[in-house]
């Protein structure tokens, strides 16, 4: 007893010491108040928390709520057929799962959430990461697996019942639409009027092509080689675009206004829906995935190489609801904000698709559900740490609107000072000078700001040399996946549009068929290009409409995926462990509606779609459109949170017909399979 | 040198499976051992059938 006690002392002491180091960070994060701390405090509240989760709360998960057992044969194992289901080595894997969830989302929401001061944001991504995303991504990932890789509405639609499943494919589209709108208005954000980012990523789109090329003609199936020489050329366009941006005649062609852009983005999108997949985009897939991991290694490292201190506050006083970046109290608006990186409902459709049918043993799903999530908050927390280190007034002078700025560097300045942040007339500009840039003023969306962020974080490496390459490298590298979730998102919306439209009318469901895909790749670009589009000519600045959307959708969708979760709990009879995902469920529909409401019905017209529509007086111009678009606004959110009402009525229907006994708990699970991997183990 | 060029190809390996690369010597390998009467797709064939699938299928392939 007393040698297994001494045997067990070093781990122990390990966690005892692990965490003192997370409460060291926590306790910096609660006393610190307007001093500049250090963004290592941040990183250990943040890293301690996430092992001991791990350690502790995932573990529990695996052993007690779901039971895994390596001794039953995965999907992978079972159904092995070298095509989707493969078993997978577990590290390489978590790689896989990790570039599929992982994109611009939790790098944009932290950013703008940063309005209300680096802790609320900091907080969230870490409790709610822990407690609420990492268990959603766990629970689905590991039922889907025992049902060979059934996709989340299927999962809905056996488990709950036929209309949770069309709640929940109907969700899916709809937040594909409004996700691709939001994104690509933060990359028409990013890219308007700067010469440099926009030769970038136009050079991308021959860069692909050739690529493409190499892996189907030259070299087939070379996939490494290409993106080697891909990545070269892409670096070269980087260092190009500089003297680009200073040669005039150059500089005006790739000038373009916002409307013009987006016109280029929808084009694009239409393009990359209907061209062949191995032209455009498996290349651009391949080198965005790329870019991916490296860049977020590389900053990982640089931001524990510099440690840069906060200059942001730790709380503003804009978590009142007086935000200029965008409109609403911190709660609800701070969860909605930050969806990716705390909860993120999109990650139930990765954790459902490829994932599961990779999986080697059934405990392996710990480290890709839970840990893939985890990475992805960490991800979120270094968005945190490069908005917290930049001076306030910089911060503002970026993200609020020109509607309440002004049109110049003065008349921001004095709107900032308004705010008690200090901008002086001229740092903008030596700014925008320092990073290559025409202007930094109102330059929404959050990418530019997390762009000057990353760039001073980088540059620090190397004493601050190259400010400007790094900026456009940051760019580089956000509008780049972004595009890739674009052009990929716009694909399946279209296969799904196929698949509903297949029900009304046969031929149209026949995916190869061209009539088809252009009419249905044409509507799904249309839906989001609308939205994109009126984003933005939105003199509010569209961020603040469309984000807002962005964020209750997806958590709807997360809704959705713990109403299952808790569901299929129950049916196994743990219902003394539906709290795991039933306390994320309750925490997420409170937060959603109260935002969705609000977003409705607020009397502030900043804030309220319909009050606002009240404000638009006729002889305004583009007066009708401005009404439309705020009624159809909040017909969206009207009809999100009805879908989420439906989906969590239709749960609570099935977890009372199964706990009073009116029906037997019975779960569609695959049969058990002896596994050959759990030898030896 | 040779252990050096193994290493490195295990490595080339990895990283094709991490970004969902086609590896046309583990299909060789598979057919070779579940399928070995059927004749294996060339590299060309084998790669329009990898991208179509990885790519052009309906499930989602990445988040936002």
């Amino acid at each position: 007893m007393l040698a297994l006690k001494m045997r067990r002392l070093p781990a122990t002491l390990l966690w005892i010491a692990v965490a003192a180091l997370g409460a060291a960070g926590f306790a910096v994060l609660a006393l610190s108040r307007g001093e500049s701390i250090s963004a290592a405090w941040i990183l250990c509240a943040g890293v301690a928390s996430y092992v001991i989760a791990y350690r502790f709360y995932a573990r529990f998960l695996a052993l007690k709520v779901f039971a895994l057992d390596d001794r039953r044969a995965t999907p992978a194992e079972r159904l092995g057929n070298d095509r989707d289901f493969v078993p997978t080595n577990k590290w390489v894997l978590y790689g896989h799962h990790f570039s599929a969830i992982a994109g611009a989302g939790p790098l944009i929401g932290p950013m703008l959430a940063a309005q209300f001061g680096f802790l609320p944001g900091t907080l969230w991504l870490i409790a709610g990461v822990v407690a609420g995303g990492a268990v959603q991504d766990f629970t689905i990932l590991v039922l889907s697996m025992r049902r060979d890789g059934k996709s989340l509405g299927q999962m809905a639609k056996e488990e709950i019942n036929s209309v949770a499943g069309v709640a929940a494919m109907v969700a899916i589209l709809a937040i594909m639409i409004i996700l691709l709108a939001v994104l690509a208005l933060v990359v028409v954000n990013a890219l308007r009027s700067s010469p440099w980012g926009l030769f970038i990523i136009a050079s991308t789109i021959p860069i692909a092509l050739l690529m493409g090329w190499w892996m189907r003609s030259v070299r087939p199936g070379h996939v490494l080689e290409a993106s080697a020489i891909g990545m070269a050329l892409l670096m070269a366009a980087l260092v190009a675009g500089q003297w680009v941006s200073r040669d005039p005649t150059w500089s005006r062609w790739f000038t373009w206004s916002g409307t013009g852009l987006s016109w280029a983005i929808i084009v694009y999108g239409f393009l990359a829906s209907v061209l062949p997949v191995w032209l455009l985009l498996a290349p651009r897939g391949y080198l965005s995935t790329f870019l991916k991991i490296g860049t977020v290694l590389v900053l990982a490292v640089a931001i524990m190489l510099v440690l840069p201190q906060t200059k942001m506050p730790a709380i503003s006083q804009f978590v009142d609801g007086t935000g200029p970046v965008f409109a609403g109290k911190v709660f609800p608006f701070a969860f909605i904000t930050i969806a990716c990186g705390a909860i993120s409902g999109f990650h139930a459709l990765i954790a459902s698709g490829t994932t599961p049918k990779m999986l080697m043993r059934e405990s392996e799903a710990r480290l890709i559900g839970y840990g893939g999530m985890l990475m992805e908050s960490f991800v979120g927390l270094m968005a945190v740490i490069a908005a917290a280190t930049l001076e306030p007034g910089v911060y503002f002078a970026m993200n609020v609107p020109a509607g309440t700025l002004g049109p110049t560097p003065v008349t921001a300045a004095h709107a900032i000072a308004q705010w008690g942040f200090v901008l002086h007339p001229g740092q903008m500009e030596a700014l925008a000078k320092a990073m290559g840039e025409a202007t930094l003023l109102s330059r929404t969306g959050g990418a530019p700001s997390l762009a000057v962020g990353m760039a001073s974080i980088l540059s620090g490496v190397v004493h601050g040399s190259g400010l400007a390459l790094w900026y456009h490298f940051a760019i580089m590298f956000e509008a780049l996946f972004i595009l890739t979730t674009v052009d990929a998102g716009t694909r399946v919306g279209r296969f799904m549009l196929q698949e509903l439209g297949g029900y009304l009318w046969k031929p149209f469901g026949r995916t190869s068929w061209y009539p088809s895909i252009v009419i249905s790749s044409a509507l799904i670009v249309a839906g989001w290009g609308y939205f994109l589009y009126q984003g933005v000519v939105d003199p509010l600045g569209g961020i603040n409409s469309l984000w807002p959307l962005f964020g209750i959708a997806n958590q709807l969708l997360a809704a959705v995926a713990l109403c299952v979760g808790t569901t299929i709990l129950i049916k196994m009879e743990k219902q003394r462990y539906a709290w795991v995902t039933l306390v994320p469920l309750v925490w997420l529909a409170a937060a959603t509606l109260t935002a969705g409401w609000q977003k409705v019905f607020a009397a502030d017209p900043r804030l309220g779609f319909l009050s606002h529509a009240r404000t638009v007086v006729p002889t305004m111009p583009n007066a009708a459109r401005l009404i439309f678009n705020d009624r159809l606004d909040a017909a969206l959110a009207l009809s999100f949170m009805a879908v989420v009402v439906l989906v969590i009525a239709a749960s609570a229907r099935e977890w009372w017909l199964v706990l009073s006994n009116r029906k037997a708990p019975v779960v569609n699970e695959a049969p058990f399979v002896e596994s050959a991997y759990a030898i030896g183990d | 040198m040779r252990s050096a060029i193994r290493l490195l190809r295990g490595a080339a390996r990895v990283v094709r499976q991490i970004v969902g690369a086609p590896d046309y010597e583990r299909y060789l390998e598979h057919q070779a051992q579940h399928h070995p009467g059927c004749s294996p797709l060339t590299p060309r064939e084998y790669y329009a059938e990898f991208v179509t699938r990885r790519f052009g299928g309906a499930g989602p392939t990445r988040c936002c």
